[in-house]
């Protein structure tokens, strides 16, 4: 039996065209459309143009692209200097963008799906506190262009970081009054996840829901994590079930066309891996999240506390790097080449809400000759054959009904418009 | 009494108008007067396919995104349903500068790509007959606060002072320019000679044109805090028809002249005020405000 299901505000929408045999998914084959040929639109240009071009990739997360970009172009020039502020100016930035992200898809996409009505309320009531401290420091949210090579654009004074530290405070107060009712920093280091399951609050409120309807073990997949993007928090390495490497290099990442999507397959040394906030988890061995892994594997209820168990981590570690910040610094030093009359290649690695994303950019006498996009969703949903599934398709399958599907999809972050970009 | 009934249709867009509405402040009040009959983010009682493929209620239809004939929405092509729910509409915003000129997707490669009345700043005939019923809403993305009060202006039935790009002249009549804190160096001609300063205008070197855009980037802050030419970004014009330009950190010069000047000045006019100003050095504009750092 075939069924199409038609999967949509994913930030666009996507087909999963499933095959059922025995009243179960035997197959499921996840197709994207509507590209916009962003990489198209960035030859030939001025590489700086690339700052201003990549943010419009994607609506949610364009401020990862950004800082991709960034790191690509820098990498073409040797020996460049960037000050230590202007690196923490952009992690601050970064990290804001992925907290923002992880409420709106917990209230606005996994609500809906397990039978709630959608919260745009309590989705956008932090968001927006974390869309003005990065405005704070990137002038506007979303669609800035702040990060330029060389550093950042912005020359912030103590009033700046006082007003960022007040809006992390209050987003903080908002996961601690709502999301989990309890000292958020002492449940992350809580090494019994059990405790999660019996707070208040309207994480564990979802979790009581799964607990329910017996889906502790749904949506495994190959227990395969990766991860592109270190900073001063993600670690950089792959991790098979516990065992992690720290070697990996992009030079190893494939990128090939499949039959019937638009969207690009990825694999990494010819396996798919799981990018996100769970593979970031893993390789960081956060003490929650490895005992939700020891009970549950890599089912998608570990994907969900891995997700959301990120805000309140990533706001503690920003808050620290706001605490860091040396104002005698300069943002920006003036890199020695231009880089609108160099040639050169280079790769910009970042963790983005939905997990690692690479940049590959190569320039030639000041113009950009060719890039390349690698996006999470490309990694977490490439279209695998029957014989070789990918991440989501492998999490999908066995599953006895499409709704039920569409939640495992789901739990994975979909990005549409990035996956076609 | 009832809500206004909205559908927000993406077409060719990376759904930065959508997350950007989200950000408008009284998102709560604006719930309360307003229901989305379909948006791409919020959850609404009709898929997708029921709106393309059912005549449902619509007081207010709202494009985002460029537009192609050959750009299809759950097998249909987009324009079908534009025009179907145009015709249903009692008005239209097209919301941002890709659906009203195309913008940065004219240049995606779909065939006849335009904005809803206008590719750049020329007009598209594609859809003539509904300008009468349209509001453009442009910027990458909207400003969340221009488009919701045009919507509560729409609601109010108050009658909109429009631009020749249907745009309402309360965001559109002056320039993003207008309330840049760096607008004294701008009159003395000091360049932001370095980014990462609070100090300089980003108009003679650094490719800023908010000196002959039209919007409310300064007026209006972002997100209520900030704006890009305030924060030390030049202004990249995303408002504008032409948007993209390219090009975006240098500023274009024949003869030592800036390609564009400001909105409305003649070539004559700038060359005398800038003979003018260049002829005194003003000691206040060549230093620091103030710095932290001993060796900025």
């Amino acid at each position: 039996m075939k069924k199409i299901e038609f999967i949509e505000k994913i930030e666009g929408e996507a087909k999963l065209h499933f095959s059922f045999q025995n009243n179960k998914i035997d197959f499921v084959q996840i197709e994207f459309f509507n590209t916009r040929n962003i990489e198209n639109i960035l030859k030939n240009k001025s590489p700086l143009d690339a700052l201003v071009i990549n943010p419009r990739v994607c609506g949610i997360c364009n401020h990862a692209h950004l800082i991709a970009t960034v790191k690509a172009l820098e990498d073409t020039i040797d020996d460049i200097e960037i000050s230590q502020k202007a690196k923490i100016l952009r992690e601050v930035t970064l990290n804001l963008e992925i907290i923002q992200n992880h409420f709106k898809w917990f209230y606005l996409t996994i609500l809906p799906l397990m039978g709630l009505k959608q919260d745009v309320l309590k989705a956008m009531k932090p968001s927006q506190l974390v869309a003005k401290a990065i405005a704070t420091l990137a002038g506007q949210y979303p669609h800035n262009s702040y990060a330029i090579v060389g550093g950042v654009v912005c020359d912030p004074t103590f009033i700046e970081i006082v007003k960022l530290r007040n809006y992390i405070n209050d987003i903080l107060k908002f996961f601690e009054q709502n999301m989990v009712q309890a000292d958020a920093i002492e449940m992350l280091n809580c090494t019994n996840s059990q405790k999660l399951f019996a707070q208040n609050g309207d994480l564990p409120y979802i979790l009581s829901k799964l607990v329910d309807s017996d889906m502790l073990t749904v949506g495994k997949s190959y227990d395969r994590f990766i991860v592109f993007g270190e900073n001063s928090y993600f670690k950089r390495g792959k991790s098979i079930k516990t065992r992690v490497s720290k070697t990996i290099d992009e030079k190893f990442i494939r990128e090939f066309e499949t039959p019937n999507s638009l969207a690009k397959s990825v694999q990494y040394k010819d396996s798919y891996y799981e990018v996100g906030p769970l593979s970031r988890a893993m390789l960081n061995k956060t003490p929650l999240i490895k005992d939700m892994h020891r009970r549950y594997g890599d089912a998608m209820i570990s994907r969900i506390v891995a997700r959301v168990c990120e805000i309140p981590q990533l706001l503690n570690h920003t808050l620290y790097l706001v605490n860091h910040i040396d104002l005698t610094q300069p943002s920006y030093i003036k890199p020695c080449i231009d880089i609108q009359k160099h040639s050169g290649m280079g790769v910009g690695s970042v963790e983005a809400a939905r997990g690692s994303l690479v940049h590959k950019v190569e320039i030639s006498s000041g113009v950009i000759k060719d890039y390349h996009i690698i996006t999470p969703t490309q990694w977490n949903l490439s279209n695998g054959s029957r014989d070789n599934l990918a991440i989501a398709q492998k999490a999908m399958v066995g599953l006895k009904d499409a709704k039920l599907a569409e939640l495992v999809f789901k739990s994975f972050d979909v990005c549409s418009v990035c996956t076609t970009h | 009494m009832s809500k206004v009934k909205l559908i927000w249709l993406s077409s060719i867009s990376c759904n930065g108008n959508a997350h950007s509405f989200l950000n408008y402040p009284q998102l709560e009040e604006f719930l309360d007067n307003f229901e989305f009959v379909y948006h791409p983010i919020i959850e609404s009682d009709y898929s997708l396919c029921d709106v393309v493929h059912q005549d449902l209620e619509c007081d207010i239809l709202l494009i985002e995104g460029a537009i192609s004939p050959e750009f299809k929405k759950c097998d249909e092509p987009i324009i079908n349903t534009i025009n179907r729910y145009a015709h249903i509409a009692k008005k239209i915003v097209t919301v941002g500068t890709c659906a009203t000129f195309g913008g940065m997707f004219k240049h995606s490669g779909y065939r006849y790509t335009t904005g809803l009345h206008f590719v750049e700043d020329k007009p598209s005939f594609l859809f003539k007959s509904l300008e009468s019923k349209t509001v453009s809403i442009s910027g990458c993305p909207i400003h969340p606060e221009v488009l919701v009060q045009t919507l509560y202006a729409i609601k109010d039935d108050l009658s909109l002072h429009l631009d020749k790009f249907l745009r309402p002249k309360e965001f559109f009549a002056y320039t993003v320019h207008n309330g840049c804190v760096r607008n004294e160096y701008f009159e003395y001609k000091v360049d932001n000679h370095n980014f990462g300063a609070k100090e300089g205008c980003m108009f003679y070197d650094h490719g800023c044109q908010a000196p002959y855009t039209t919007g409310s980037c300064n007026k209006i802050l972002w997100n209520e805090v900030n704006s890009k030419t305030r924060n030390g970004e030049p202004c990249h014009g995303c408002m504008d028809a032409s948007f993209p330009r390219f090009d975006f950190f240098t500023t274009k010069k024949n003869m030592g002249i800036p390609q564009h000047l400001p909105l409305g000045v003649g070539k004559r006019t700038y060359l005398t005020l800038a003979g003018v100003t260049k002829a005194f050095k003003i000691q206040r504009f060549e230093e620091d405000m103030f710095s932290y750092s001993l060796n900025k």
